[in-house]
Order: structure tokens, then C-alpha cells, then sequence
């Protein structure tokens, strides 16, 4: 039973999703405060090149390392979000444009594949990586044994995640000053809430979640540095927060619906099924999966009831002279 | 309880001096109205006291002691809130998300949020000011009036000692204004301070107790309300005679019907209403005015008019010709022209040449195949700028950098080009100062009585008055005709909703 | 005394200052990615004159950076295109794939017939052009009538593109894949371009004779009318009035989704033509590797060009030559000491750097001395 192909889908779904998950997470983030952050592939990619560094590098036990490495690549994701943030946020770029400067950057062909190459990184076994941490004979059980019992600490730490992002969002002080940012900066901004601050946070622990990402890839899924590794998964997450209009609970849906799609093709490989050109439909099924999903949404111009933060993507001006 | 006093005021914009040595004081337990004409200085004074601008010179104090405020913020916490024109508030919260936000005193202050605990309070406010509002409603479900309502049970909330209100008005039918003005008074009577700004005399005359009259960025005079004339007054905001006849009136139109609309009805793709059933007749050299709150399908009328919002039902005829449903270049072509509620981003393209924005619709006429007239742009560009006295440093300016006015001149310019023979002038005058509200307004008289059929949408009752040889009111999507032009009380009635189904249904004609 | 940083909006904009920044950006991204360069143990100063050399000195550079810079001045003006009227198209990408397919597969048949060589050339251009039109026209119709943004929906395109890409050499015994011969079996490829369907090239004699290809020529022509379509034509008002206000192209009776619809279609048409002059210039064959054209990432690079350029179709041309320097001394020096990505780094600053000196260009910033308080 655990090995029919539903469950396996769904259990691996958890896993390449996760990545998805904490990008989307990161993005959601950002969004709420106002600003639209395009460079999620570029942070992914620097945030997995550096966790992967930070356990190479670090000689301490197992756990110790990979929670280094995965704090080191949130600092990575960091870093490049507070470029976007200083670009848009304090000289009002477009937000846009700045976020593609951060892709093409920080991406496949710019920093993260300069560090990989430059630190030696590539084709490097790794030594520690994330494994599940539960019984093997939980993890037999049926079907909630791989589902719920097979996957890596990542996976567990998300949905703690979800669920704080969740309260903090709706029943925290600070969430509320952080969607009346997102929502109406210039209403925040005459009761007292500095949307800067409020701006450059959520901008920066995007990041943080953005590199916390990447490493899933270096440190879980595949446990090595390949240049390019995510993807486009940076890209789909961005897409997760639009379907799932812009709530936590409904972007861990999205993202295991996302990561089943993209288990699909060495899954099917795995059994020798063939569908007709199966390379092709399996390969591409994700990112046509995400145009059709993103044209479903924004039919009929469903968008403001539907939870887009309505000052996103718009740089807030004090109008004082 | 509370004294705001400023002194020696002083705050300079690039090229303005918006307040000059102001001095200025209300005093705890009265309603004390700023008077003055738009862009005599009372909002820059307002957002000075309200913490959003920080003046060049000169001091605030509240009960003697000085105040410096960074922000709104710091304003708020020594007691002065303000009721904006545009309202601070996030649409999609809750009344009581809106009034815990940012609150350092009460519920809002614990990390944990508890919307739940000021429902009571907002019960409590609301009955004992007259301000009833459900506490669990979000913002966007609520009309302009109540949304009013929250923001000043917010100050209230905030514990506000000196409420400073921006025309509070422009956006209340009679009545509710009427409701305001005791609300107002109920909270005087507390002894906080209440400065009501306005240019509205008879309001002024109404509400307050003392007036502080405001012209070119200085105080010209404080009165006591009851020794004050509204002819005092107004000689004071205007110094100079009020000439309130903007335009000869020639009794009956001789131009024949123009602008004709039948059975018209059209969606509406917000919370306003939709439009239902329009029908009127404009003749050449006639200003028909629209009345009515904003947001009861003004625009969608003129949406539908002029092609811009496809028509479910009815007909458009301009000068005897249907204009086809949904196509603004055939209303266009027939001789429509319209002036947009919203100038900026509608009236022209904000970051393009003056050249381009005064052929916005005009470029397509006698081409050369394909191919632009760059001469005849820059031609005509420059001529509007010397007709219409635009202040514009050449056709190629960009039509932001240009003040209202003069980005409404440019509409102008280009809308009266070629064969005008219907306007459309949806609130024209909105936000301009003076001196560009008599011009535009001077513009659309002149049109008339060259026989263009002219439509004028306008909330401002004044301008509609000074205006309009008809009077046609708006609710809720629905039309209906005022017999006598001047008859303000039947048109209050009429905003409000009131027995609409009494009056004859088809007089308009 | 209190001193605060005022940004205001400029009234009007000196001309000068449009030339002057982005030279100025060009200079100061140079000089952060020195500090990138310094911080990872390379010497700034040598690994630019080892770039420079590499770009536009050495023998048979020139030639090389021309094999670049083309087909980044077609994404550049493709990008430029439809960013100009913001419209994003980041799908220069995968257009470009689509006119490398498109486009090759008019040369193998119309070649394969035995065409006159500029008849076949010319329906290659053509091919290219649809077939990236096409292409882009999925994002542009999806975004004209169900108002979906085309950022994501034409970058996710771009996986699919590549991916096509690949399945028809490499997982398919497809109309472009080489199928005869000893190779063929061992490591797939492209079949060869019949030579009446390869484009012609020029050589300048100028020191060691540089051979200037036929797309360098399309693209500026297609540069040229670019700019005439967009700044002389009702078609290039209407959309310039679209770019800068939905609400104002209406108003006026802009048909507004059929100029999103064309302006798609027009971007992914020049990326589509840099795509067929990638096969017929350079190439001669489809190239599926995914380290192969894939990895060049022009599409991408493209944006930058087009951004450092400010939309400019003619100095598009110029800033491809300059990045396509960047680009082909990158490949030519990769190596231990000289990373790969590095020049991805340096475009990256770039762009970060111009879009801060737009805010120059755009804003006056000044320090305002103000008195803390007056208190009398």
C-alpha cells in the first residue's frame, strides 16, 4: 500500500514541496507588508549555496551543523533581500524590475553560481544532510507512516511555521500593523506604524525564508551543490502566493499539490510508465500547471476580493514636505 | 479642558508661501470654524496642528505648553486628531480592527489582538454621539457618511481633545450634515475643542461659535459667529465682492436637443450603485447640473454617455446620432466631449508630453497613413498652452509636473478643440484654488452659451447653483428632476433619498 | 541644527544627466564588483584588463564578442520593447527557442528544397519572428482578456520552451534531431542546416578582419523601425498613452487589449528572429544541450541590456555590444581563477546601480538644514 503510487506522491509531494513552502511563505510575507519581491529564485539559489558551504565547512556533530547551515543560509537570503529592500523601499525602484535585477544576480548565472565554482562547491559529496527522524517502523505504517512519519525536520519546521505565520498574521498586534502597511500605508502611517521598519523587516525575513529554501535543496532533497539547483522553484513560489490568496494555511496546499507535480517525472520514470512524450509532460506539467492555476485566479478580475494586499507593488511616499 | 493656540506660523512650499505668520487659537468648549477660500491656507494650517507638516516657523501650543510633532502620530498622543477629506482608513479591517490600529493606550496595546473588547466601547461612543456604526462591519461595506462616523468615533477612541475636521460636508447629504453639526456640539459640550474648516458660509453660520476667516495664506480676521454676516464673511475670504452670477442666463435654450438619453442603464463593477434607467434631453447652450452624493452612479452616467462602461439598455443621441454602445471614439467623433472626475490618470497621461496629452484623441484625425503630425502636436500644444494661460514651461513638459489647474486646462484645451457639440464635466472644479475654479467654471459657461449641451456631474451644491439652468439628482442609480433650479431644500431631500417616488417621474426632459 | 535628506520629484529632467548617469552607474557597479572581486581573493584591477582584453582586444575577440552581443542586442530590444510600455515580458527566453525552432525548421524545408538562398534566409527571418510571437502571444492573450500578470506566466513559459527544446534532440527522433550517421547514435545533435539556408557574414578588414554576421544587420534595421513604430506611428502613441495610464488609454479609445496583444507579439518577434539567427549565423544546426544555448541565459541577459539602455532601441545596440564583451571574455577566461557567474555578478551590480541612478535621473536629492524647533 505505502508503495501505490498516490502515496508516494503525496509523501515526495511533501517533499519537493517544501521548498515551495518556505519560499511562498517568505513571499506572503513581503506581499502582506506592500512590497513584491521578484528575486525569490535568485535568495533560493544564494541561500542554497551557502547552507550547502556552511556544512561542508563546519566540523561540529550532525545536528549541529545542518541547523548552522540552515541558519547561514537564511542569513544568505537576507543579505540579497536587503538589497531589494534598500532599492525599492528607500529609493522607490520599481519593484519589479528591482526584483529581476535580483534574480539575474543572485540566479543561475550570476552570484550563486560565482560562489559555488569560487568555494569549490560543485560535485562535492555531502556530509550530513536531513533525514527523517522517526522509527523505521513508524514509518511503515500504512500510508501515515510516509506521509507523516517519513519526512525531515525542514518538513515538521514548516508547519510549525505555517501556523505561526497564521496567528500572527490575524491575532497579533504587529500583524495588524503589518497589514494595515500592506493595505494602507499612508492610514498606518497616521496612527504611528512605521511602514519603513515594518517594510524592511518583513522584506528581510522573506529573505530569510527565501534561503531557508534553497537549502532545503542542499541539505534535504539532494544533498549537493548543482548550479541552477532550484529550478524555478523560486519562480512557482511566487505564483503559490497568488493561488492561495495571500494565506498561509492555503500555501502549504498549494505547494504539496505543486511538489506532487514535480515528483511526477522521476516517479513515473521509476516505474517505466510511459504516456506518451512523458519526459516532456512530466518535465513542463508544473510550470503549465502554474499558467493555468494563475489564469484561473485572476479571471474576471477576481483579484481584490480574493486578498491581493492593496498597496502592493506600491512605493509609500510621506506626503509631507 | 484644551486651548490650541499657534503663533507666528510660517510654511513654505517651492514657490508658495502656504501660511504666513499665522496666528491662530481655539479655546476648550467651542466649535470654531476655518474659514476661507480652497487654497487660502486651511488645510496646510490643519496638517500643520495635525502633526503631518512641520512648519518653518512659529510654535503650537495646547494649553500653554509647546508641542513639537514629528508625525501624526506625536499630535495624536498630545490630543489633536484630525477627520481627513480622504479617510484614513484600511478598508478591509473591521471598525474595530481600524480604531485598535496603532492604539497605545487601550486593548491595542497588548501583543495579542482582541478586536472583541472595544465592540462594547464603540456601542457605548456611538449612542452617546449620535455616531451609530456596527463595530464588526469592514470599512468597504459602509457608505461615505458612516465611514465619516469612524473616523471620528477613532478620535474619540483616541481620546481626542482638539477634533480638527476637513470639509466634513463635501461628502454628506443635508441632513447628514445636519446630524453632524449635533454631534459636533455634543462634544463641545464636554469642554474638547472642535476647528471645522469649510467654505461654505452657511455652514460656518450654522455649527460654529467663533470664525477664523483665512485668505492668501494669512489670518484676516477672528469673529464671534452671531456678530458675523455671511455677506461679512464672504467679503472677508474673498476681499472683493462675491459675483455669484457666473453666466448669463437666457431664459429658455434656443439650440434644440443635443445630448439626448433614453432608458439608459448600466453595471457597476464596484460597491456603487449601478445606473438605472437614466433619461433626459440637454439642448444646445443649455448646463443641465447632476446633484448628489458621490458614489450613486454619477459615474457610471457619464461612463455610459460617453462609451467608456458598455450600456445594458437604452440610447445615446448626440446631435440627433446614436453613438454606438461601448465605443468612446464614436462618441468622440459624434462631438462628445468629456472632462473625467479623476484628471490625473484618466484626463491625461501623467507622464507624457503636453503635445501628446492635448492629442489624446484628436491624433488619430488626418493622419498621414500611419504616421503621427509631430508639427501639428507641438502646434496645437502650444496654442492651448497661450489660450487657456497654462502655466507649463513648453509642449514638452510632462503633464504631472503641472499644478491642477493647470493640467484642467490642458483638459480643457483639448476637449473644446474641433466640433464640440455635448460636454461632459464630471466634478471640474474639484481640489482647485480659486483662482482656477473661476476659470474652468468661466470655460464652461462660455461653452454654453457658444450652444454646446452641457452635463455637469458636481457635488458641490454652490457650483451647481452658480451653474445650471436645470437641476437633476442623483441616488442610488436613479434620476429625478428638480422643478425650480434654485430650490436647495427639494434637492437636500432629494439627496437623501427622500420620496423620490412623489415627484413626477418624467419631467426631465 | 538638524540636517535631513530630501527626495523630491524633478520638474524637468536635464538632458545631460540622462547620458551622464548610467556611464556614472557603469562605473560604480564596476567598482562594487571589484569589492566582490577583492572580498573572494581576486585582484580587481588585473581581472579587468583581463576582461577588457579578452572582450575587444585579442585576436579574434571582436568576433567572438559580436557572437555574443547579437543575440543580446535581439533580447535587449525585445525586452526594451515591451518594458518600455510596461508590459513585462521576461519571455525573451523561451522566444528565442521558439524562433530557433521555427526558424530552423523553414531552413530545413524551404533549404532542403533547394531554395534560393535569400528567399530561404528571408522565410527563416520570417519563421523566427512567428514562431516567437506565437510564443509570447500565450502570456499576451491571457494577460489582455483575463488581466493575468505576464511576468510569471511568460517566465514559466520559459521552463516549457527549454524543455521542448531538449525533448526534440535529445527524447525524440524529431524533424531537427541528426538521425543518420555513427554519432548520431553515440550523442544526439541537430541536424545540419542545408548551406543555402546559412546565413551570410561580412568580414570588415579591419586589424585581423572581423566577420560581421547578418543578424548584427536585421537587428539594426529591426532597431530602427522600433523606434519609428513606437515614437512616429498612431500605433506607437496609442501604446505609449497605454504604457503610462490604463485609465487614460481608454478614456481616449485605446483598444486596449489589442495593444497589449501586439506589443507582446512584437517583443517575442525580434526575441523570436534572434533565435533563427542563432541557428542560421551561428549555429547551423538546433541546439538542444541544456548546457548548451540554455545556459547562455540571453534571455535574462537581455533585460539588462534593455534596462541600462532605458528602453532605448538604439543604445540597446550599443549596451549589447558592451555586455556581450562582458559575456564572451567571461567564457573565454572561465577557468579556476576566473569563476563562472562572475560576469553574472557583474550585470546583476549593474542593473542594481542603474536602477539607483534612475532615481537621479527622476528625483533631486538635497540636504536640508532645518532648525529643530523655534521656540520664541
Amino acid at each position: 500500500m505505502n508503495n501505490s503510487l498516490l502515496v508516494v506522491l503525496i509523501a515526495s509531494g511533501i517533499a519537493y514541496g517544501t521548498p515551495l513552502l518556505y519560499g511562498a511563505l517568505g513571499e506572503l510575507l513581503a506581499e502582506r507588508s506592500g512590497v513584491l519581491n521578484l528575486g525569490v529564485e535568485g535568495m533560493m539559489l544564494v541561500g542554497a549555496v551557502m547552507g550547502f558551504w556552511a556544512e561542508q565547512r563546519v566540523h561540529a556533530g550532525a545536528a549541529l551543523t545542518l541547523i548552522i547551515a540552515v541558519l547561514a543560509a537564511a542569513f544568505a537570503g537576507m543579505v540579497m533581500s536587503a538589497i531589494h529592500a534598500f532599492l525599492v523601499i528607500t529609493l522607490r525602484a520599481s519593484q519589479i524590475v528591482s526584483g529581476l535585477a535580483l534574480t539575474i544576480f543572485a540566479g543561475a548565472a550570476g552570484l550563486s553560481s560565482y560562489l559555488g565554482s569560487d568555494l569549490n562547491l560543485a560535485d562535492v559529496p555531502a556530509n550530513h544532510s536531513f533525514h527523517a527522524i522517526f522509527p523505521s517502523s513508524m514509518q511503515s505504517w500504512p500510508i501515515v507512516g510516509p506521509i507523516i512519519f517519513g519526512q525531515d525536520p525542514l518538513v515538521y519546521a514548516s508547519w510549525v511555521l505555517v501556523a505561526a505565520i497564521a496567528y500572527y498574521l490575524t491575532r497579533t498586534r504587529p500583524g495588524l500593523n503589518v497589514r494595515a502597511v500592506g493595505e494602507a500605508p499612508g492610514a498606518a502611517d497616521a496612527m504611528g506604524i512605521n511602514v519603513v521598519k515594518y517594510r524592511y523587516l518583513h522584506v528581510l525575513a522573506g529573505g530569510a525564508l527565501a534561503g531557508v529554501a534553497g537549502s532545503t535543496f542542499t541539505l534535504a532533497i539532494t544533498p549537493q551543490w548543482v548550479s541552477g539547483i532550484t529550478g524555478g522553484a523560486g519562480w512557482i513560489a511566487i505564483a503559490l502566493v497568488i493561488f492561495a490568496f495571500w494565506r498561509p494555511e492555503l500555501c502549504l496546499v498549494g505547494a504539496y499539490f505543486f511538489g506532487a507535480l514535480q515528483a511526477l517525472a522521476p516517479e513515473l520514470q521509476a516505474r517505466n510508465i510511459n504516456l506518451g512524450p512523458t519526459e516532456l509532460w512530466t518535465n513542463t506539467i508544473p510550470y503549465v500547471a502554474t499558467v493555468i492555476v494563475l489564469v484561473l485566479v485572476s479571471w474576471r478580475g477576481a483579484r481584490r476580493r480574493l486578498g491581493a494586499p492593496a498597496a502592493l507593488g506600491v512605493p509609500y511616499v510621506r506626503e509631507e514636505a | 479642558m484644551a486651548t490650541i493656540t499657534l503663533k507666528g506660523v510660517t510654511k513654505r512650499f517651492p514657490g508658495v508661501v502656504a501660511n504666513n505668520d499665522v496666528d491662530f487659537e481655539a479655546t476648550a468648549g467651542e466649535v470654531h470654524a476655518l474659514l476661507g477660500e480652497n487654497g487660502a491656507g486651511k488645510s496646510t494650517l490643519s496638517h500643520i496642528m495635525s502633526g503631518l507638516y512641520r512648519p518653518d516657523e512659529g510654535e503650537i501650543r495646547l494649553d500653554g505648553v509647546p508641542q513639537v510633532f514629528h508625525s501624526p502620530r506625536d499630535a495624536i498622543d498630545a490630543g489633536v486628531c484630525m477627520v481627513h477629506q480622504h479617510f484614513r482608513l484600511v478598508d478591509r479591517f473591521t471598525v474595530a480592527e481600524n480604531l485598535i490600529l496603532g492604539d497605545r493606550r487601550g486593548v491595542g496595546r497588548k501583543f495579542q489582538l482582541d478586536p472583541g473588547a472595544v465592540v462594547e466601547q464603540v456601542r457605548t461612543l456611538g449612542e452617546r454621539y449620535r455616531l451609530p456604526v456596527d463595530p464588526r462591519a469592514r470599512i468597504w461595506q459602509l457608505s461615505v457618511g458612516e465611514r465619516q462616523r469612524v473616523e471620528i468615533l477613532k478620535a474619540l477612541y483616541e481620546e481626542a481633545k482638539v477634533l480638527i475636521l476637513d470639509e466634513p460636508t463635501a461628502v454628506l447629504t443635508p441632513d447628514e450634515a445636519d446630524t453632524l453639526f449635533e454631534t459636533l456640539r455634543e462634544i463641545v459640550a464636554e469642554g474638547r475643542t472642535v476647528i471645522f474648516i469649510s467654505h461654505k458660509l452657511n455652514e460656518v453660520k450654522a455649527v460654529s461659535d467663533r470664525v477664523t476667516v483665512m485668505r492668501a495664506g494669512r489670518v484676516v480676521a477672528t469673529v464671534p459667529t452671531k456678530d458675523a454676516t455671511p455677506q461679512s464673511l464672504a467679503s472677508l475670504m474673498v476681499g472683493r465682492e462675491l459675483d455669484v452670477t457666473k453666466r448669463r442666463r437666457s431664459g429658455v435654450p434656443e439650440g434644440g436637443a443635443v445630448l439626448e438619453v433614453q432608458d439608459v442603464w448600466a453595471p457597476s463593477y464596484r460597491a456603487t450603485t449601478s445606473l438605472k434607467g437614466a433619461e433626459f434631453t440637454v439642448n444646445g447652450g443649455e448646463i443641465v447640473a447632476v446633484a448628489g452624493v458621490a458614489g450613486n452612479g454619477q459615474r457610471e452616467l457619464a461612463e455610459a454617455i460617453a462609451g467608456l462602461r458598455p450600456r445594458t439598455r437604452g440610447t445615446v443621441r448626440i446631435g440627433g446620432r446614436a453613438v454606438r454602445n461601448g465605443d468612446p471614439r464614436h462618441a468622440y467623433r459624434a462631438g462628445l466631449g468629456y472632462v473625467p472626475e479623476d484628471r490625473l490618470g484618466t484626463g491625461v497621461a501623467p507622464n507624457l508630453s503636453l503635445s501628446m496629452n492635448v492629442e489624446l484623441k484628436s491624433h488619430r484625425d488626418g493622419t498621414l497613413g500611419p504616421f503621427l503630425r509631430m508639427a501639428r502636436m507641438r502646434e496645437r500644444a502650444e496654442a492651448a498652452i497661450e489660450t487657456y494661460e497654462v502655466k507649463a514651461p513648453g509642449p514638452h513638459a510632462e503633464a504631472a509636473t503641472l499644478s491642477g489647474g493647470n493640467i484642467q486646462k490642458i483638459v480643457l484645451a483639448r476637449e473644446f478643440a474641433g466640433n464640440l457639440k455635448a460636454l461632459i464635466a464630471a466634478s471640474p472644479t474639484r481640489g482647485l484654488d480659486v483662482s482656477a475654479v473661476d476659470t474652468v467654471q468661466r470655460h464652461i459657461a462660455e461653452a454654453a452659451d457658444r450652444g454646446v449641451a452641457v452635463l455637469l456631474i458636481s457635488e458641490d451644491l454652490d457650483e451647481i447653483l452658480a451653474l445650471a439652468d436645470r437641476v437633476l439628482v442623483m441616488y442610488e442609480g436613479r434620476l429625478t428632476p428638480v422643478e425650480r433650479r434654485d430650490d436647495v431644500n427639494r434637492i437636500g431631500v432629494l439627496m437623501a433619498g427622500g420620496d423620490v417616488d412623489d415627484s413626477p417621474a418624467n419631467t426631465a426632459t | 541644527m538638524n540636517v535631513r535628506v530630501t527626495v523630491e520629484r524633478r520638474l524637468q529632467q536635464p538632458r545631460w544627466l540622462a547620458v551622464v548617469v548610467p556611464f556614472a552607474s557603469l562605473f560604480v557597479a564596476l567598482c562594487i564588483a571589484g569589492l566582490v572581486l577583492v572580498a573572494t581573493g581576486h585582484n580587481p584591477l588585473s581581472s579587468y584588463r583581463r576582461l577588457f582584453d579578452a572582450a575587444f582586444l585579442s585576436n579574434g575577440a571582436l568576433d567572438q564578442t559580436l557572437i555574443a552581443a547579437t543575440p543580446l542586442a535581439f533580447t535587449g530590444l525585445a525586452a526594451a520593447a515591451a518594458f518600455r510600455m510596461r508590459i513585462f515580458n521576461i519571455g525573451a527566453e523561451g522566444q528565442l527557442y521558439m524562433g530557433a525552432i521555427v526558424g530552423s525548421a523553414a531552413g530545413f524545408w524551404l533549404g532542403g528544397r533547394g531554395g534560393a538562398s535569400p528567399f530561404v534566409i528571408a522565410a527563416m527571418i520570417v519563421a523566427g519572428a512567428l514562431g516567437g510571437a506565437a510564443w509570447a502571444s500565450i502570456p499576451g492573450v491571457f494577460r489582455a482578456f483575463f488581466g493575468t500578470s505576464e511576468i510569471l506566466t511568460s517566465l514559466m513559459l520559459n521552463y516549457v520552451a527549454g524543455y521542448i527544446l531538449t525533448y526534440l534532440i535529445f527524447q525524440s527522433e524529431s524533424y531537427w534531431r541528426q538521425t543518420k550517421g555513427f554519432n548520431a547514435t553515440v550523442f544526439p545533435t541537430g541536424k545540419p542546416l542545408p548551406s543555402n539556408a546559412e546565413w551570410p557574414a561580412w568580414t570588415l578588414h579591419t586589424q585581423g578582419g572581423v566577420a560581421l554576421p547578418l543578424g548584427a544587420g536585421v537587428i539594426v534595421l529591426a532597431a530602427a523601425v522600433l523606434w519609428v513604430l513606437y515614437r512616429r506611428t498612431r500605433f506607437g502613441f496609442e501604446v505609449q498613452v497605454l504604457g503610462d495610464s490604463e485609465g487614460a488609454a481608454r478614456y481616449s479609445g485605446v483598444r486596449t487589449r489589442r495593444k497589449i496583444l501586439a506589443v507582446m507579439a512584437i517583443s517575442g518577434a525580434v526575441a523570436g528572429i534572434g533565435g533563427a539567427s542563432q541557428v542560421g549565423d551561428f549555429a547551423h544546426s538546433l541546439d538542444g544541450d541544456p548546457n548548451g544555448l540554455q545556459k547562455q541565459s540571453y534571455g535574462y541577459s537581455g533585460i539588462v541590456v534593455a534596462a541600462l539602455a532605458r528602453y532605448n532601441p538604439f543604445a540597446v545596440l550599443l549596451v549589447a555590444f558592451l555586455i556581450g564583451g562582458l559575456d564572451s571574455a567571461g567564457n573565454a577566461l572561465q577557468g579556476a581563477d576566473f569563476p563562472s557567474g562572475l560576469v553574472g555578478v557583474i550585470q546583476g551590480i549593474i542593473l542594481f546601480t542603474t536602477l539607483g541612478g534612475e532615481l537621479l535621473v527622476r528625483h533631486r536629492v538635497r540636504l536640508v538644514r532645518r532648525p529643530e524647533t523655534v521656540t520664541a
